[in-house]
């Protein structure tokens, strides 16, 4: 009952371990998900660092590799901050092998664990819907110069 | 592009009593800490405790009337939550699209 998580997935026609290395690979996780790249060190407990040229920089630590069906991490819910428990939630990547290519399904979950000063709720519930407009733009103009790009 | 919608008030509708307490609310049109507790398998002080939580998060508004504070639910909040999920789970379909799209072209 509790809407604390979110739950996605596509179906691929391309083989797990290419989906694997665009979903863990800094220089693919850079173009995707960030604008202005990203560092991954792809181990449990690993440091990630996830950027934005306007927005700056989301911490995160991962916390599961198990190459190529899971990968997991979780990120810092304010820039520059690291990803603690409270202030952090955990996005999960699976990767299923099927007869037509992969099935690739993310999950993001924890926000009720979230714990945010009550000064800094507003601002921040506004903060983040302008983020996440500026996150679909960011993307829909990734995917124009990805076909303008190709031969 | 962080991943926080509203997270208070995610974090006052994940304990199921409070879950209970709003719905009550939203079935009878309103309450009071007293009119709840005699539904709940909770004490009064305890239906108290999550008014106030609720309130917090801005899901009840409390009126004072007489001796007794009457609670009603406040959809807006809801509403808001519900789109700030909508939104994050846009945000997710479009990345996926995108990993899909890089990996059947490349």
């Amino acid at each position: 009952m509790t809407p604390d998580r979110i739950e996605r997935e596509t179906l691929i026609a391309a083989p797990v371990e290419r989906v694997w290395e665009l979903v863990t690979a800094p220089e693919h996780v850079g173009t995707w998900f960030g604008d202005a790249g990203a560092e991954i060190d792809l181990r449990p407990g690993g440091a990630m660092a996830l950027r934005w040229e306007e927005h700056g920089t989301v911490r995160a630590r991962v916390e599961r590799v198990e190459a190529p069906r899971v990968f997991a991490y979780r990120w810092a819910s304010r820039m520059e901050a690291e990803p603690e428990e409270g202030a952090s939630t955990l996005v999960e990547f699976f990767l299923e092998p099927d007869a037509r290519g992969t099935l690739l399904r993310v999950v993001e979950s924890g926000f009720a664990a979230l714990d945010v000063p009550a000064d800094e709720q507003e601002r921040k519930a506004k903060g983040n819907g302008d983020g996440w407009d500026h996150e679909l733009r960011d993307l829909a103009e990734y995917a124009r110069s990805e076909v303008a790009a190709r031969p | 592009m962080t991943a926080a919608p509203a997270p208070e008030v995610f974090a006052a509708l994940a304990d199921p009593t409070r879950w209970r307490v709003l719905t009550l609310l939203a079935e009878r049109g309103d309450g009071t800490a007293t009119t709840l507790a005699g539904e709940l398998p909770v004490s009064r002080p305890a239906v108290i405790k999550h008014l106030a939580v609720l309130d917090r998060a801005g899901l009840v508004e409390a009126r004072r009337r007489g001796r007794e504070v009457r609670y009603t639910v406040r959809p807006e909040r809801l509403d808001a939550a519900a789109r700030d999920l909508a939104d994050l789970a846009a945000a997710w379909e479009a990345r996926l699209a995108a990993i899909k799209r890089m990996a059947e072209e490349g």
